[in-house]
């Protein structure tokens, strides 16, 4: 019961964040000097032209009123239509989001599977030359540029040493050979479901490099707070007594230390969700991923403000959304956390 | 509790890690057949040995250029590079120094009244759009009355009264004054013929255009577009130009905006072409013998704004100083890494009206300071504000050598890189307060730097369209007026005119005028067909002309 009235209580306050978020973000992207008609014609627009398109767009009217004409429409599904590519915005998002959500679920399985025990790792070796190895890998992790690393990836397996593509979701000629059935538009998903093999190897071969790069700083990230969290979850009693009892050090470690150590973790988790969202424009430039990164960044180039308008609220959602499933589940994990 | 958490992540991680993770052991080596092709229409006789069909000839290519519509209409961006293997003007210009000044497409002749103001157009017969919708004089009317209407490009057809149609394959262009009706209907921008249907589906349906459609009459159609990824072309079987053996039958284009990683996709194989190249690695093309490498004159040129409006640079003699001011050499050689020649006013070399007969600036410091002696302005004193793209790299690296030799002077000028539509809407906005330097790349419209180039850049219009200079010279516009009314009764005189005006703005200097650029191209061996035609910058590949090499 206090479970749902923390969950409605929560939605409510989210639903104030975005209505603040959405009004910080309309009124921003305005303040730029720019004229957004002439964007969406071009410079070399006659005045005459130039009027029609803001009449078109909205544009003529003041902007508290081009506002609420645009909450009003978002509360209907429409986003407005996209200065760069003409088309509704909604749409571009949607059709991008696979992309982004397969990239971005991968770095962060890979970043927590490799990260977790990394950082228990470092723990049980504290001191040693392992805990070393570990704390320079995430300090690394956490500290090297993504554009960085992902054009080194490149260099070292493409061209190099030829094992992995380049860029994209697959290749180009995979079209032709095997075409990928679209369900879901998420390509590794679809290709398993219709037992696409050629598309399968094909796509998660395309998916390795920039999953290995956005995963870069979560890795680091998750394997310190791991580390110290489990340092000073190693320190206690029930520890001990576990230990004296004569229980296998794998089951102490990992069952009853690790499981009162990742909360703090999952909390770091929940966070850089959000941050590696923000690496995938990085990253999606690098390897041409077609994904809300490489959208996002053209649209801010472009001064697409209908296109930044909803990507801020896309992302502020997300991230909404991810703070309060990381609280519910640490509630769950915790009791001791008391959901007020 | 703790156990059922444990358990369902523990599920989930092996749910996602099962869809990512099990790495095929082994590609089916068999060819592979699409399981599941949706036959369009039954197969009439099921045979027990189908014959394999011939893969198609794939032409891939990575192009940094997206799509900002499909409307043809609209067009008026980088989508051009593909609207131009979908759809066809009634003619096309062919590049500087081929026998004939037109190749005809939809149009098989024409020609212009004794005033230049009608023009007659003899339409190819047999052609059909894509939607196997008749090509004729009613879908001409229909395509130019929508572009003068409603195109991104409308302005280019001002002085369009309207498109009559004489019969089923005549039109009439009847204008409101003498204008080249030739060169703006090979436009690549506003001048497509479209098929009538997808017109009037467009004009009841604003989303119409969303999805990759092809309405023309061009070779090639979209099969397919994923935005910001992909688009495929395939074949129009019924093209009117018909088909030789060799030509693609499909073209993958890639969209990809690094040109590194073009680079690295044409240098992998897994591009058959590219459209951008790091300029700091031509060389090592040049030198290769598996790919040809082609310097070429370009439609472009960098122009520099004076705000004639305030002092110091209202006066013309201290514009004159700063215009001997401007290194030049040091700017092709640097700024442009030696891909420019410096202009001759503000219409590149080989489009119409250029003339080796227009003055230049030379750079002379020792005249710069005594110019500016003789205005008043003795070892410069003032301060200048100069404003340029962020996003253009070529103006960044030149823009410090300005600053560089003003200072020499005695000018100092404050550099700032801002995204070009803000500049623009500071010019455009604030005449009086905007910036007091402007660089700006600019390229004509279509095929006529004399009624674009010269009149939209300096001719003096109350408010100003792209006359970000302000400047106000009677004579000036007189001349251009005149040079334009002639350019199709007499084009000789018009040329003349044109060089008289050319060399009074040169004379007056409201503007800078830096370098025109040169386009470079880097064909691999193994393609074939390569023409680059000057007047379609934006247009790297006319898909039909290419051919895999034997």
């Amino acid at each position: 019961m206090r479970k749902l009235e923390f969950l409605i209580r929560r939605l409510i306050t989210s639903l104030f964040v975005l209505i603040g978020v959405s009004i910080i973000a309309f009124f921003l992207a305005r303040v730029v000097p720019s004229n957004a008609a002439a964007l969406y014609i071009g410079p070399k627009a006659r005045p005459e032209d130039i009027e029609r398109v803001e009449k078109q767009l909205g544009l003529d009217k003041p902007l508290p009123v081009q506002y609420s004409i645009y909450m009003s429409e978002l509360i209907r599904g429409d986003l407005g239509t996209s200065i760069g590519s003409k088309r509704p915005v909604l749409q571009e998002l949607t059709e991008r989001l696979p992309a982004t959500l397969e990239l971005l679920i991968t770095a962060m399985v890979l970043a927590s599977l490799v990260g977790v025990p990394l950082g228990v790792l470092s723990a049980r070796a504290q001191g040693n030359f392992l805990d070393v190895i570990v704390r320079t890998i995430s300090i690394v992790g956490v500290s090297m540029p993504a554009f960085f690393l992902g054009l080194i990836l490149q260099i070292l397996f493409f061209r190099n040493l030829d094992l992995l593509p380049l860029a994209g979701r697959v290749s180009g000629d995979l079209r032709f050979t095997s075409p990928v059935e679209q369900i879901t538009n998420f390509i590794i998903l679809d290709s398993f479901l219709t037992q696409n093999w050629v598309a399968l190897k094909d796509a998660f071969l395309h998916l390795i490099l920039p999953a290995v790069t956005l995963a870069a700083y979560p890795t680091g990230l998750i394997a310190r707070m791991t580390r110290a969290a489990m340092l000073e979850v190693l320190e206690q009693d029930y520890i001990r007594t576990a230990r004296a009892y004569g229980i296998r050090d794998m089951i102490v470690t990992y069952l009853y230390a690790l499981k009162n150590a990742i909360s703090p973790t999952l909390t770091v988790i929940g966070l850089t969700v959000a941050f590696a969202l923000t690496g995938t424009f990085f990253v999606e430039i690098i390897f041409n991923w077609p994904g809300l990164g490489l959208f996002t960044v053209r649209s801010l180039l472009n001064l697409d403000y209908p296109a930044i308008m909803g990507i801020t609220l896309f992302g502020a959602t997300g991230y909404v959304l991810i703070n309060l499933i990381v609280d519910l589940s640490q509630a769950w994990i915790d009791p001791r956390i008391s959901l007020k | 509790m703790n156990r059922k958490l444990f358990a369902f992540i523990f599920i989930l991680v092996a749910l996602i890690a099962a869809s990512c993770g099990p790495q095929p052991t082994e590609a089916p080596a068999a060819p592979e057949v699409p399981a599941e092709e949706p036959a369009a229409e039954p197969v009439e006789e099921p045979t027990e040995e189908p014959a394999a069909p011939a893969a198609p000839l794939v032409l891939k290519i990575a192009n940094t250029a997206n799509i900002t519509t499909w409307d043809p209409v609209a067009s008026f961006s980088t989508e051009a590079a593909y609207m131009a293997n979908i759809y066809e003007q009634l003619l096309r210009v062919n590049p500087p120094g081929a026998a004939e000044k037109f190749t005809p497409l939809l149009a098989e002749s024409w020609e212009p009244n004794a005033d230049g103001t009608v023009w007659t157009f003899h339409l190819r017969p047999d052609v059909t759009f894509h939607d196997g919708e008749a090509m004729n004089a009613d879908a001409v009317k229909m395509s130019l009355e929508a572009a003068a209407d409603h195109a991104g490009a409308s302005f280019i057809w001002w002085m369009l009264d309207n498109v009559e149609v004489v019969d089923d394959l005549t039109v009439n262009i009847n204008l409101t004054i003498s204008a080249p009706a030739d060169l703006i209907a090979s436009s690549l921008y506003g001048a497509w013929i479209v098929s009538p249907k997808a017109l009037e589906a467009a004009a009841a349906d604003e989303n119409f255009w969303n999805d990759g459609m092809s309405y023309g009459t061009g070779p090639y159609m979209v099969e397919d577009y994923t935005p910001d990824q992909e688009i495929v072309f395939t074949r129009n079987e019924s093209y009117w130009g018909d088909w030789e053996d060799g030509q693609f039958d499909k073209v993958l284009v890639q969209i990809v905006a690094e040109a590194t990683t073009q680079q690295q996709m044409l240098e992998g194989g897994d591009v058959d072409l590219v459209t951008r190249i790091p300029v700091e690695n031509y060389d090592s093309f040049q030198n290769n013998p598996d790919y040809t490498y082609y310097e070429e004159a370009s439609f472009f040129n960098y122009v520099g704004y004076f705000n004639t409006l305030r002092p110091p640079l209202d006066d013309a003699k201290v514009r004159q100083a700063l215009s001997y001011a401007i290194p030049y050499d040091d700017i092709i050689t640097i700024g442009a890494k030696g891909l420019g020649t410096q202009s001759r006013g503000p219409v590149p070399a080989g489009v119409w009206p250029w003339s080796p007969d227009v003055n230049q600036y030379s750079y002379d410091l020792e005249m710069a300071k005594t110019l500016l002696a003789e205005a008043g302005y003795e070892g410069g004193g003032f301060d200048l504000r100069l404003t340029y793209a962020a996003e253009n790299d070529t103006e960044a690296a030149f823009a410090p050598l300005i600053k560089d030799s003003f200072e020499q002077i005695g000018v100092n000028v404050t550099l700032e890189a801002i995204a070009f539509s803000q500049q623009w809407e500071e010019a455009k906005s604030d005449p009086a307060n905007a910036q007091d330097m402007f660089l700006v790349l600019y390229w004509p419209t279509y095929s006529d730097a004399g009624s674009d180039n010269l009149w939209s850049l300096f001719y003096y219009t109350e408010a100003p369209f792209f006359n970000l200079s302000y400047w106000n010279n009677a004579d000036f516009n007189a001349m251009v007026d005149e040079a334009i009314g002639a350019t199709v009764t007499d084009p000789a005189a018009s040329q003349a005119k044109y060089v008289e005006a050319m060399n009074l703005l040169v004379e007056e200097a409201p503007g800078v005028f830096f370098f025109d650029t040169k386009a470079v191209f880097i064909i691999p061996n193994h393609i074939e067909g390569f023409q680059y035609n000057l007047n379609y910058p934006f247009v790297q590949y006319f898909f039909y002309d290419l051919r895999p090499a034997n």
